[in-house]
């Protein structure tokens, strides 16, 4: 068993060796492949998380009919807590309503004299958890909210809401289609570079299959040279986009007009980074699997 | 050791290669199979070593009716067959020893194992001081003898040549046929495909006459020399 291993891994090595410009090729056809891949599925990535921070302003607000009595604040409010999803709740009396729309008047409150303190509604600002921020999230919370409250208008954003959702779901439609797309392409040129490579070495193969070789015994160090230039070809596409990530936070992300000042650019995680040099070791032994079957017949 | 029962080898409808052939070949036989260019010399042997399957018959080899073979099935019987081509089929990026080393390593024998008889099959063809070269630095003959070298290691039980002396001068013929000549002294059976009939008539042997895919003539050296006569 340990002599087999010690000969395939001899023979991959010293096929690699023999042919540098053909191995070359197939590493940096699954580097440049896989490093593609990466980049389109950080962007798609960093894109929603962007658009996961504009959802923090998501808030519903419940005005009432009738402002209720201090106690009647506590209970409703207590029994809001209740709801799930709910993350904060506040409380903005008329008079504290009224207070607002003066400060928004700045200079010009001098508008309101002779109006009313309690002319506007009582409300309830309740801000919704994270994974609430959406459509139906907020839809069953608003559900309750006319349950518990005396609710005379609900208010949330609901035309921004459903526009940002068919923004969102464009953005994983075109995500998936693009992504399924590159997927597709890099099969296809990966397979085919290895092909080429095959197709320089049919001689071997051909005296391989003519000595008594089995299918096992051509086929492994093949594998096996495809996964060392798949891992190999993983490896550098990290370090291309590891160093592309660096050159880009270190000109300033807050240099581009659409992210906010505090945004932090999406890094591939460690267990993305292992997947990715995984990815490119199935690639390439699929692909000179793939390429065998057409050039060794026994 | 082999037998043919009415084989037939059609690769389209207007082609046919192989026509009805029936023929039976002793252990430890000498064999030529001549004919023209086009005659089914080249498609005789490559049925015989399933690089070619036939469209009708039935192919004996050593006992087993090779055309029921399954695919996996078919490297155990290559390795019975020592095949040798006129262009060699030399891996040109390895060196001699490792060309000839080749055919064990793919047959999965341990490494003492292929450095010895490597060394051995060299000396038999008389190239063992050449181990380290690569193919393209020798000559042609050589480059044959070394094919002949990777053919006779695994000490085959049929030796199959198709046309080994095709591209090769006389005199490096006649060294090539006394390789042929000691494998078969050895009890391994040759099959040796040529159009060269000066070849017979050094070295006479059976002769198996093949035109147009068909057995015309299956003679014996008593048989030709009563011919000649």
């Amino acid at each position: 068993m340990l002599e087999a291993i010690r000969y395939f891994s001899l023979r991959a090595l010293r096929n690699m060796r023999q042919w540098p410009f053909l191995c070359m090729a197939a590493i940096l056809t699954m580097a440049i492949s896989l490093a593609t891949i990466a980049t389109f599925f950080l962007i798609v990535v960093n894109i929603e998380q962007l658009a996961a921070r504009w959802t923090g302003e998501i808030q519903v607000i419940a005005y009432l009919n009738t402002p209720p009595s201090q106690q009647d604040v506590v209970r409703l409010t207590e029994d809001l807590e209740q709801i799930e999803g709910v993350e904060t709740i506040s409380y903005v009396s008329p008079a504290a309503a009224m207070e607002r729309f003066r400060d928004h008047l700045g200079t010009d409150e001098s508008l309101l004299e002779g109006i009313r303190a309690d002319l506007l509604p009582a409300s309830f600002e309740i801000g919704l958890l994270p994974e609430f921020r959406h459509q139906e999230g907020i839809e069953i919370i608003v559900a309750r909210l006319e349950e518990i409250l005396p609710v005379d208008d609900l208010r949330y954003g609901q035309t921004w809401l459903e526009r940002f959702n068919t923004f969102i779901n464009m953005l994983r439609f075109i995500g998936a289609f693009l992504g399924g797309f590159l997927l597709f392409a890099t099969l296809f040129i990966v397979a085919n570079t290895i092909r080429l490579t095959l197709y320089a070495r049919r001689d071997e193969l051909e005296i391989m299959a003519l000595v008594g070789a089995t299918m096992r015994f051509i086929k492994i160090p093949f594998m096996l040279e495809g996964a060392i230039q798949g891992f190999i070809g993983g490896l550098l596409s990290l370090m291309f986009l590891g160093v592309s990530f660096s050159l880009i936070i270190s000109r300033g992300v807050d240099a581009f007009w659409l992210t906010p000042v505090d945004f932090d650019l999406l890094f591939l995680t460690a267990g993305q980074q292992l997947l990715l040099v995984v990815a490119g070791v199935v690639l390439g032994v699929l692909g000179s699997l793939s390429s065998l079957r057409r050039f060794v017949r026994i | 050791m082999i037998q043919l029962y009415n084989v037939s080898k059609r690769y389209s409808r207007d082609s046919v290669a192989v026509k009805d052939l029936s023929v039976k070949i002793d252990k430890g036989e000498f064999v030529y199979v001549t004919g023209a260019s086009g005659a089914g010399k080249t498609t005789f042997l490559r049925m015989l070593y399933i690089a070619e399957r036939p469209t009708r018959g039935q192919i004996l080899v050593d006992g087993q009716n090779i055309t029921r073979i399954r695919s996996h099935q078919i490297p155990y019987l290559r390795r019975k067959i020592g095949v040798v081509f006129q262009d060699f089929k030399l891996l040109q990026s390895r060196t001699v020893f490792e060309n000839v080393a080749f055919a064990l390593e793919a047959q999965g024998k341990k490494r003492f194992e292929v450095s010895k008889k490597v060394y051995q099959a060299l000396k038999e063809v008389g190239l063992e001081h050449r181990l380290q070269r690569k193919p393209l630095e020798l000559s042609g003959g050589e480059q044959q003898r070394i094919a002949i070298a990777r053919a006779l290691v695994v000490d085959p039980l049929i030796l199959l040549a198709d046309e080994p002396s095709g591209n090769l001068d006389q005199d490096v013929t006649m060294d090539i046929m006394e390789l042929f000549k000691r494998a078969n002294a050895r009890g391994t059976t040759v099959l040796l495909a040529t159009h060269d009939y000066s070849l017979h008539r050094r070295f006479p042997r059976r002769v198996l006459t093949l035109d147009e895919g068909k057995l015309v003539g299956d003679q014996r050296p008593l048989e030709m020399a009563t011919a000649k006569q």
